[in-house]
């Protein structure tokens, strides 16, 4: 069994991250890096494509584009020469449940890029000229997306393993619902359902937390959305329970991409931390684990063949993805089948048990070594509701996990007579 | 070897660049000899057992297929291709099809016996280590691997290209991508900080981020605005890399399909003249030393990529390049960013790719 000894203390905690809650149920959380002359930022807003009204899938995307064409203060040009001109960089993006903004800079420039994105996230100014632009440019992406096996296989997957549910549809969108969004429609979407409620941002670097915090309040209070409508719930959704299998013809490709999914369990639950470690032996351990041993390097089939878990708040999928010469598609299935078929049918080994807890607990001091890697921690912590200790409490529950409870959690995920499975390129 | 590392909790991994092959581990520093054992083991003991090159073979030939889905990768393998006359930099690292097909068995393990030597390796570290008992573990594993000196053909650096030429390819309905391929000088030669502050002006500043943070937008480059901002392409990006002989700066954008290529490289040619003619100004020159400094912090961010710039750097100078890189960049005047870009971004000097999409052709 692993000697399962990390030095908990040493991991980010409750006396070591700074968390503060703000005005309008929003939250602040910082974790300081010393060394780090340069500070990283990223927060979410809770309003994403759920919101997007029937037929005009892709509102909240463009949406979050347009935030970056121009403010009441500045407009395009001069809004990215000051952004740029301190080495700075501010990118706002839009999800499923929410509006991401991230940002990275100099720490003597913090203010003043605090002060920017504040303006691009309650002052924009939507120009015409740029809202025709970006449709051009979401038009000439739709174009190469169409012919991207990954992204075809991808949204094939997603259309049949979620029907029904808004995870069926891509954030960005369709040809044919992005071109009926109007400028108004962004306008009257910014007006009513986007605002600071809930805001949630993380910080790590060089800066001080508490001063942070600080300027953070006093550049944010100036915004507020009085009416602010509240995103609607996700809709309850269950996994199919057949066997689905799609195939997108791109002719002239060269390589096919090939997805198998199932379900997964909901983010941070009781069998999430069981089905992670059963996953790096499926897909991830060493060079990609059992399927990548399998497709890549026993069979030489495939540059990449790995599993990973898709999970998020909503109902999440467990997929396999390999992609491969287009010859091979049958012969990669049948042997991540056949991977599957031992999953299902047989506990993991306890070397492999062993090595995937030693990887889990060995990867969190490297994991948190860059400002990114600390914010994207922070932003977990909060959205899955967890405790700041959570990373010093994950020793004692990774060395609870059983050979069985991968075994009982991967018959529960991986029925063989109702997977999804879906490929894109030359025609089978 | 993957699996050892896996079990710390690190990562490791390959690349191969033009100039040099790199194995690298991530990992606590606790077990860092265990990167030492794995790696001295690899320069003398690596096999090359028939079946596996095979199942090699065809791992790397999928990974082909895979960038050759890609329109963007086949165009970028053409323009590389016409910018040397005779120059490995021509070649595509991954290799053609018709190489990785016929490559033995003998030819890789030749390959590997001639240059995997102890003297023609560099170790390089970061992270937290204390120097002496360090190298006291490095003396311990590499010192008793006999060294030989490779047998080197040495190419012949191609200071130049001799004259305009263009290239054309064409693929299913997609969007039109143009790539233009200039000299660049070697990184070790005074004149590349000069067109690193030129590139970051026209293009916007290539990130130094290996591995880890990203870089700086370029939304205020002169690119940026005269094309995309004015309606002409989607995207556009530029990259200058730091090699050990003259390379190529290589502008690169995807059409909207509003505009043919051939208009959008009449944009080009007016926006380089206009620079040609007037060179930066003083403002454009100061944003791009802030974005350098900017980036050099970023690229400090995680002991991966300080390790990686501490090898970069010394293949072709030493690391007082990366470490004066800001330095080196300040010292550069208006006058020897207008002089290098006059003398590099000849459009007679240079290679013009254009993929096109079967259906913008079909409908002239």
């Amino acid at each position: 069994m692993a000697n399962l000894s990390p030095k908990t203390a040493q991991l980010p905690g409750s006396d070591t991250i700074f968390r503060k809650e703000l005005p309008g149920n929003g939250t602040f959380l910082a974790y300081p890096n010393p060394t780090s002359p340069a500070v990283y930022f990223r927060g979410y807003l809770p309003v994403g494509s759920l919101s997007d009204p029937i037929g005009k899938n892709g509102l909240s995307n463009l949406h979050a584009a347009m935030l970056s064409t121009g403010t009441q203060k500045h407009e395009f040009r001069q809004l990215h020469t000051l952004i740029e001109s301190c080495g700075a960089s501010i990118s706002i993006s839009s999800g499923y449940l929410s509006t991401v903004f991230s940002g990275q800079c100099l720490k003597e420039d913090l203010a003043l890029i605090l002060g920017i994105l504040l303006e691009m996230l309650s002052q924009p100014t939507f120009p015409q000229s740029h809202f025709e632009r970006l449709q051009q440019q979401l038009a000439t992406i739709f174009k190469i997306q169409a012919q991207d096996t990954d992204e075809m296989a991808s949204q094939a997957f997603d259309r049949l393993y979620f029907r029904g549910h808004p995870y069926a549809h891509p954030q960005i969108g369709y040809p044919q619902t992005v071109s009926t969004i109007s400028l108004e429609d962004l306008m009257i979407f910014h007006d009513t359902a986007f605002g600071p409620h809930g805001l949630v941002v993380a910080f790590a670097g060089g800066m001080d937390s508490e001063r942070t915090a600080a300027l953070f309040e006093q550049v944010f209070s100036n915004w507020s959305v009085p009416h602010q409508k509240t995103q609607v719930d996700l809709p309850s959704w269950q996994p199919h329970g057949e066997d689905l299998r799609e195939h997108i013809t791109i002719p002239e490709k060269s390589q096919s991409d090939l997805i198998i999914g199932t379900s997964a369990p909901a983010a941070m639950s009781e069998d999430y931390q069981v089905c992670s470690l059963g996953n790096s032996i499926l897909g991830q351990f060493g060079m990609m684990g059992r399927i990548g041993e399998s497709v890549r390097e026993r069979s030489g089939l495939a540059y990449y063949a790995g599993s990973s878990l898709e999970v998020g708040l909503g109902p999440s999928c467990w997929k396999v993805t390999a992609g491969v010469n287009p010859d091979n598609l049958d012969k990669a299935l049948s042997k991540i089948k056949e991977e599957l078929r031992r999953f299902i049918s047989e506990p993991v080994t306890q070397a492999e048990l062993s090595d995937v807890k030693q990887q889990a607990l060995g990867h969190l001091p490297l994991s948190l070594e860059s400002n990114v890697g600390i914010v994207r921690f922070l932003l977990s912590l909060q959205r899955y509701n967890l405790s700041l200790d959570y990373l010093r409490d994950l020793p004692a529950i990774l060395e609870a996990v059983s050979a069985e409870d991968i075994l009982a959690c991967a018959q529960k995920h991986w029925g063989l007579d109702r997977l999804v499975i879906t490929s894109a390129g030359r025609a089978l | 070897m993957e699996d050892t590392i896996a079990r710390t909790g690190g990562y490791s991994n390959a690349l191969t660049s033009p100039d040099w092959t790199t194995y690298f581990q991530t990992l606590p520093s606790s077990d860092l000899e265990i990167a030492f054992r794995f790696e001295s083991d690899r320069m003398v003991n690596s096999l090359y057992e028939p079946e596996e090159v095979e199942t090699e073979r065809t791992v790397i030939l999928s990974e082909r297929e895979g960038n050759e889905n890609d329109p963007q990768f086949l165009l970028a393998e053409a323009v590389q291709l016409a910018a040397f006359s005779q120059h490995p930099y021509r070649n595509e690292v991954l290799g053609s099809t018709q190489d990785l097909l016929s490559l033995t068995r003998d030819d890789l393990y030749n390959h590997y016996r001639n240059y995997y030597q102890p003297g023609n390796a560099l170790l390089c570290l970061a992270g937290s280590f204390e120097i002496d008992p360090t190298l006291a573990l490095i003396k311990r594993y590499f010192e008793p691997i006999e060294n030989h000196e490779p047998v080197r053909s040495i190419p012949t650096p191609e200071d130049e290209i001799t004259a305009a030429q263009k290239v054309e390819l064409q693929g299913p309905d997609e969007a039109d991508y143009i790539q233009i391929a200039w000299r660049s000088p070697k990184a070790s030669d005074p004149d590349f900080f000069a067109y690193t502050l030129t590139e970051s002006i026209l293009t916007g500043p290539s990130s130094l981020s290996m591995f880890g943070s990203g870089g700086i937008g370029n939304r205020s480059s002169r690119f940026y605005r005269e094309l995309v901002e004015n309606q002409l392409v989607a995207s556009v990006y530029g990259s200058l890399t730091a090699s050990i002989d003259p390379g190529t700066f290589n502008l690169n954008l995807t059409c909207r399909g509003d505009h043919t290529p051939d208009e959008v490289i009449r944009k080009i040619d007016l926006v380089v003249e206009e620079f040609l003619e007037h060179g930066p100004t003083v403002e454009e020159m100061a944003i791009a030393l802030k974005q350098a400094r900017a980036n050099f912090a970023y690229s400090s961010d995680n002991i991966t990529n300080q390790a990686f710039w501490l090898g970069y750097a010394h293949s072709f100078a030493d690391y007082s390049w990366f470490t004066h890189y800001v330095n080196r960049l300040e010292q550069v005047s208006l006058e020897d960013v207008l002089r290098v870009a006059r003398h590099y971004l000849d459009p007679t000097h240079r290679v013009t790719g254009v993929y096109r999409n079967r259906e913008s052709l079909a409908n002239g």
